[in-house]
């Protein structure tokens, strides 16, 4: 997995690539968003249009990511997400935690 | 079964520490189907290599892409558990995946050298109370993704997941 991130105004997002499965990938994405919650950046997005698929540890990592950031008074929102991703967040009922978007503009556009 | 029991003794080398990654392929004929292995020391720092070598395997073989998601997906998620469960992250401990494909089916194995576990213990992860646990949703995506999931218990020796997906 690749992981690249940018800001729109006070929204961090999160463009991972590739397949989440656990081991230095999911380290990576872990400590970035970590890294936003103790820089103060409440709003994230997580865009997840080149992403191949996720595994339990993938998910796990976004529940960790939101809770953190409920907990300080924000949010994570999930952008473009596949199939693949729509089915597990189905499968797991983790759809009804996870606020998903068509497009990037639209989760950003959400937070104001 | 059979599997486990004649490739254990080569997880581990002369000294008693366990091997590095290793392939092995016992057939590579498409007409008959394909039959091969790969072996990782106890660290999910070795998942990519698995994905790796169980993905290019399946596509060379024609199994579509949605089914080969599903597949893949399983098999990380049974060789995390192996790994961190079974194996305890132990790297003298080896985690064997053995793939087999025919025509009507793909069939994956993996193998621990752990004390086993009691599967129907597992909490289910879509209740209310589980729902923001961050683990626990390995063995409920498994049993979703594949067609037939089995759980060979072999206190002191191993545990073995048996997966299976139809192709057609």
């Amino acid at each position: 997995m690749k992981l690249s991130s940018t800001e729109m105004g006070d929204v961090m997002i999160l463009e991972p690539k590739g397949k989440i499965m656990g081991g230095p990938d999911a380290t990576l994405l872990h400590d970035q968003l970590h890294d936003f919650i103790d820089r103060g950046k409440k709003k994230v997005v997580i865009d997840l249009a080149k992403v191949d698929w996720m595994n339990s540890t993938g998910l796990g990592i976004l529940i960790s990511g939101l809770t953190t950031l409920r907990n300080n008074g924000g949010e994570l929102k999930l952008a473009n997400v596949t199939e693949k991703i729509q089915s597990l967040l189905t499968i797991t009922k983790l759809i009804t935690v996870f606020e998903c978007f068509d497009s990037l503009d639209e989760a950003v556009a959400s937070f104001k | 079964m059979k599997t486990a029991v004649k490739m254990r003794p080569s997880f581990k080398d002369s000294s008693g520490r366990a091997k590095s990654v290793r392939t092995k392929r016992k057939n590579t004929s498409r007409e008959v189907g394909y039959c091969g292995q790969i072996i990782i020391p106890s660290s999910l720092d070795y998942l990519p290599k698995v994905d790796e070598y169980v993905e290019r395997k399946l596509r060379k073989l024609g199994v579509d892409k949605d089914k080969l998601a599903d597949i893949a997906i399983s098999v990380t998620e049974a060789a995390t558990n192996a790994v961190m469960h079974g194996n305890k992250n132990d790297l003298k401990k080896k985690v064997a995946i053995n793939l087999k494909v025919d025509s009507s089916c793909v069939e994956i194995t993996v193998e621990d050298e752990g004390n086993g576990f009691d599967p129907e213990a597992v909490q289910n992860p879509t209740e209310e109370k589980n729902i923001l646990k961050q683990v626990g949703r390995g063995i409920f995506i498994l049993k979703s993704l594949m067609d037939k999931v089995d759980f060979i218990i072999q206190p002191q020796k191993g545990t073995i997941v048996k997966m299976t997906k139809f192709l057609s």
